[in-house]
């Protein structure tokens, strides 16, 4: 046993996959610990906030203030609102307007405004200039005017007497606050989803829930096939053929259709995610039907089941003691796929609007689901959906790996 | 001949036997669970729909197509009936149309979709598969892992990126529907490049994916007929190298076509869901509309094209196998 | 020029494991088998026969490498040549190959006639398929294999039809030398004697010049064969006739193989159950001196100091053995005697 397992270990496939899994395994079971938000907690308001360190505005005015005098601090302001669209737009009007194209440089932020200002007329008009091009420009011209601006702004209080806003300070433009002495902070790497929820939070909880369905499943797959494959492989005949039919049966129709089919009839009320386990457990277990009862069928005639057969022990005693270690490595490679597929089942059965209740639980499926209903892939959020799916494939990734590692151990000629 | 007949009746029995299976579970599923599926379907026609006098006309319509308070038998025969015509009956969430109407548009989209991106993605993830065995060394090295992964990636994730960096990021391909939403289909250049710009993105991701599975199964294969004895045998016959690397992959490719033959269930099902993510007008949609709708009868019928498809899809490996592998004419002789 | 059919000098080939390491299967093996004769290859698996035999193919392809020394055949050194060379004008024309796995030496997708037709165009492409059939069945014929075999697949022929179907196709092109690697060892009692009665039929025709028989089967050796070469961790220790060899080893290493292999005389049943203890010594570093000192029960200091060689003692005989001839007689008889 240890022999083996040193082998098992020795496989770089197999320790890359099981580090991945670990990893993962780790990261669902630290992170709550760290941060015990509820994951399904609605926090946003509003959907799909991009990713960043999110520090509360009306805090920041009232913390200390500390002066600072940076160079490129009016550049930096003014390059992150001016963004290369508009550059081009300034360009393009510049020259629209006689004005030589040799010396607009759209990289020199400083110079490509004062050119801007000394040159734009919004009465102007140009052959080719819809309305709405020069709505745009209007525009352009009114948020490029505050920009230039070096007053401060300032802080107003209503006096509740005379209903009259009253100067309560001036946050000047050379003003910093020190991020940890604002009381209220939340980082939210990856953002918000839809619903306004932390979708990092919301995906390490979906990943926990997906686990555990790929684990329920597969273990009710597993189960069933070894059980099926045991009988048919061993037993033989009649029992045989009657669980062959059915496991070829549900070998060409396809489980996913019986999978829908089921989850529909459930209803949505009575969806939970141990139901969508199950169910997925439920439709999936011809394949390690079969590979259980190739293996039993090769075992049968050995010379140490016959001598046990020989020797009067029950059929009970046989398989367990003289077949089942023998067909170990093969359960548990049919385990690990199981549970691989059962998580992408989930996600396909989410994706068709027929997974989990989505007000319970977060399913890596049911994040997808939601990320896609709103558009996220094509509005550009990719914080709403790229991590599950990397997510889902990681998890995929590391079984396979894992499963082609003990297969190189297990079956020899495919090691090179 | 006389073997390949007997396979043949062989395979054809085993077809028709998982038909009528397919038309039993497609039947009882939905029945066998708890509840009143009329005052389900009632309920849910009543939130689903505002045009009260279609809610009527579906109703009576359901009630009479499903004969719902006829013994379970006697609902059986009628489903087969109607099924046999192609009735379906109509749509609840696309009323007035007849579910046979909406499957007609959408079944021709798959079809055209997932069996070419299948049989393509089938050889060339063959074909590498059998190089990576073959040539071995760093081809093998960099292939291997490339194609687990993308082998792990479901299609629909697969689906994802390519729509986000072509579609969204690079802005060369479309990004939804199986043609500009301004052309009405017919025959005429533009509406056919539409098409054909519309049909890659869903195409290539599940060709992509189905590389990766075929190619680590066609490697696995090719590796385990390389060490064969027939190989070392043929080698100190004298017959040229190239000639028995012929005899190694066509043995090796064998196995992989009863493989597809068993795949294609559940290769077709992943397809199905990448559809959804480009709203491709194929039988994936239909059912994703389907289903939010509460759209029963439409679920039902798609479900049952589904299971039709695949099972026709794999008598037909199963016979073109019978073909190609030569035992079988052989084994069956006598 | 003498009259050896195949003559082999100092030939060494080795294996190149993945992890680079050379492990020398083969080490300055040197045999002769004349015209009309029969040599056997004996000793346990892993010594390096089966290596040695697809060493003698001059046709080499990884992991296995050729490393120095000279296979000459019918007076033509082939060591030297081209590999593709070797394929065209050697393999199957001079010297041929029965596989260990007859069983499964077929390819089993195609028809027996088809494989026939690529082993005769690898070497003749202007033959034709008739003239091709024609040839096939009568040689079928003649070594007594119905000719609707042509027409089968390996599936559908028994164990010992499809094992005697691999014999007729080695000798096919008349080769000069047949090298049978275990032919018999997977089958039942009766096939493999047909299997032999058709090797040595072989010989009696005239359809091969000389064999080389490699087993662990001693008793299959005695009835097959003339000579006998006994193999230990890629090294000869002992060349005798088959009589001498198996009636009266002379290397310790020989003498523990014949006695545990050999259907024993009645009173020597305990000798039969002494397998040789231990196992042979790791090839990746093989140890200074004799290979067998470490499982030898007359193993003395010297013996491990420097390299043995092979002592010629004429009449074809050879061992590598510090001790000499008498020294062993002497050491047998007293061990006989303590045995009762």
């Amino acid at each position: 046993m240890r022999h083996l397992t040193r082998q098992v270990f020795n496989s770089g496939k197999f320790v890359v996959g099981f580090s991945i899994f670990v990893g993962i395994l780790l990261i669902v079971i630290i992170y709550p610990i760290l941060f015990p938000y509820p994951p399904l907690e609605i926090i946003g308001q509003g959907n799909f906030f991009p990713p960043g360190l999110y520090v509360n505005v009306y805090d920041s005015i009232f913390t200390s203030h500390y002066i600072l005098n940076l160079d490129d601090a009016t550049a930096n302001r003014i390059a992150s609102k001016l963004d290369s669209e508009d550059r081009l737009a300034i360009q393009k009007w510049l020259t629209a307007s006689g004005f030589p194209e040799s010396e607009i440089d759209i990289e020199n932020t400083a110079q490509l405004l004062d050119q801007w200002t000394n040159n734009f007329d919004p009465t102007k008009r140009f052959p080719g200039m819809t309305n709405a091009d020069r709505n745009y420009f209007i525009r352009l011209n009114n948020s490029l005017k505050g920009l230039l601006s070096t007053e401060g702004a300032i802080i107003a209080v209503e006096n509740p007497e005379t209903a009259s806003l009253e100067e309560a300070g001036v946050v000047a433009q050379n003003d910093y606050i020190v991020v940890n002495e604002v009381p209220n902070v939340r980082l939210l790497p990856l953002g918000t989803d839809n619903f306004g929820r932390d979708v990092l939070t919301e995906l390490v909880a979906a990943t926990k829930v997906s686990l555990i369905i790929g684990f329920v499943a597969g273990s009710i797959a597993t189960l069933i096939g070894l059980i099926l494959g045991l009988l048919s492989g061993y037993i033989g005949g009649q029992v045989d053929d009657v669980i062959m039919f059915f496991t070829n049966l549900l070998t060409v129709i396809p489980s996913f259709v019986l999978l829908i089919l089921i989850s529909f009839s459930i209803g949505q009320e009575q969806r939970g995610a141990f139901t969508i386990a199950v169910v997925i457990g439920l439709t999936s277990w011809v394949w390690t039907t079969r590979a259980v009862r190739s293996q039993v069928i090769s075992l049968r005639n050995r010379d140490h089941v016959n001598l046990s057969k020989l020797s009067g022990h029950s059929i009970s005693y046989i398989i367990i003691a003289d077949i089942l270690p023998y067909i170990a490595s093969y359960v548990v490679m049919a385990l690990i796929l199981q549970i691989s597929s059962a998580i992408l089942a989930e996600a396909g059965l989410s994706i068709l609007g027929l997974g989990p209740r989505t007000t319970e639980v977060a399913t890596l499926g049911l994040m997808l689901n939601w990320a896609l209903i709103y558009q996220a892939p094509i509005l550009g959020y990719w914080w709403a959906f790229y991590p599950v799916i990397i997510v889902i494939a990681l998890i995929a990734f590391s079984l396979n790996l894992m499963n082609t590692g003990l297969d190189q151990v297990f079956n020899p000629a495919l090691r090179e | 001949m006389k073997g390949y007949r007997r396979y043949f009746v062989g395979k054809f029995l085993w077809f028709c036997i998982t038909l009528v299976a397919a038309f039993i579970l497609n039947f009882t599923l939905p029945r066998l669970m708890p509840g009143d599926p009329v005052a389900a379907i009632v309920s849910r026609l009543a939130q689903g729909m505002s045009n009260t006098t279609g809610v009527q006309a579906i109703y009576e319509q359901y009630a009479e197509l499903f004969g719902t308070n006829r013994p379970m038998l006697e609902q059986f025969v009628l489903y087969l009936r109607n099924v046999a015509q192609g009735n379906f009956g109509f749509s609840f969430s696309q009323y007035p149309r007849t579910v046979a109407d909406v499957l007609r548009a959408s079944l021709w989209w798959t079809i055209i979709l997932q069996f070419p991106a299948i049989i393509v993605g089938w050889i060339v993830g063959n074909t590498l598969g059998a190089m990576a065995a073959y040539r071995k060394g760093g081809f093998d090295k960099v292939l291997m892992p490339i194609s687990i992964f993308m082998s792990s990636l479901p299609a629909f994730g697969m689906a994802v990126v390519l729509l986000v960096l072509f579609g969204v990021t690079l802005k060369w391909l479309p990004t939804s529907g199986g043609y500009g939403f301004d052309l009405i289909p017919n025959l005429s250049g533009r509406f056919i490049w539409s098409m054909f710009v519309h049909y890659q993105l869903p195409f290539w991701s599940i060709v992509l994916v189905t590389i990766g599975g075929q190619a680590i199964g066609m490697r696995s294969m090719a590796i385990y007929e390389l060490n064969a004895d027939y190989v070392r045998y043929s080698r100190f016959m004298g017959i040229k190298d190239r000639k028995i690397v012929g005899y190694v992959f066509r043995n090796a490719v064998l196995p992989q076509i009863t493989g597809l033959a068993l795949a294609i269930g559940t290769m077709v099902s992943g397809a199905l869901v990448a559809e959804i993510i480009f709203s491709y007008p194929g039988l994936g949609t239909t059912l994703l509309t389907a289903i939010r709708g509460q759209d029963y009868p439409l679920i039902s019928a798609t479900t049952l094209i589904i299971t039709i498809m695949v099972l026709v899809a794999n008598f037909a490996i199963e016979i073109l196998y019978g073909f190609l592998d030569p035992r079988i004419k052989a084994a069956q002789a006598d | 020029m003498s009259d050896a059919i195949l003559e082999v000098r100092e030939l060494t080939t080795k294996y190149i494991t993945r992890f680079q390491e050379d492990v020398y299967a083969v080490d300055h093996v040197s045999l002769k088998v004349e015209e009309g004769k029969s040599l056997g290859i004996a000793g346990e698996s892993g010594c390096g026969k089966s290596t040695l035999a697809l060493s003698l193919m001059g046709y080499y392809f990884p992991p296995l490498h050729y490393t120095s020394g000279e296979i000459i055949i019918d007076g033509q050194n082939i060591s030297g040549m081209k590999p593709d060379d070797v394929r065209k004008s050697i393999l199957g024309k001079e010297i041929a190959y029965i596989p260990q796995a007859a069983m499964n030496a077929l390819n089993p997708t195609q028809k027996v006639i088809d494989f026939i037709e690529h082993v005769i165009e690898a070497h003749n492409p202007s033959a034709t398929k008739n003239e091709i059939y024609d040839l096939a069945k009568r040689l079928f014929e003649a070594l007594g294999l119905p000719a609707e075999v042509l027409q089968k697949y390996p599936v559908e022929l028994s164990g010992g039809m499809k094992q005697r179907t691999v014999i007729a196709i080695s000798v096919l092109l008349s080769p000069l030398v047949l090298i049978a690697d275990e032919p018999s060892s997977a089958l039942d009692v009766t096939s493999q004697k047909m299997v032999i009665k058709m090797l040595r039929n072989l010989m009696d025709k005239g359809y091969i010049k000389a064999m080389i028989f490699i087993t662990h089967e001693l008793p299959l050796l005695y009835n097959v064969t003339d000579d006998i070469m006994v193999m230990y961790a890629g090294q000869v220790v002992e060349m005798a006739s088959a009589e001498k060899a198996v009636f009266d080893p002379l290397h310790p290493y020989s003498k523990g193989l014949m006695g545990s292999i050999i259907v024993p005389e009645e009173g020597l049943r305990d000798v039969k159950l002494t397998a040789i203890p231990g196992v042979p010594p790791n090839l990746k570093k093989p140890p200074s001196g004799c290979r067998f000192a470490a499982r030898c029960k007359y193993v003395q200091a010297e013996c491990t100091a420097t390299s043995i060689p092979l002592r010629d003692i004429g009449n074809g005989r050879a061992y590598r053995c510090i001790f000499s001839e008498a020294e062993l007689r002497e050491k047998y008889d007293r061990e006989a005697r303590n045995n009762g």
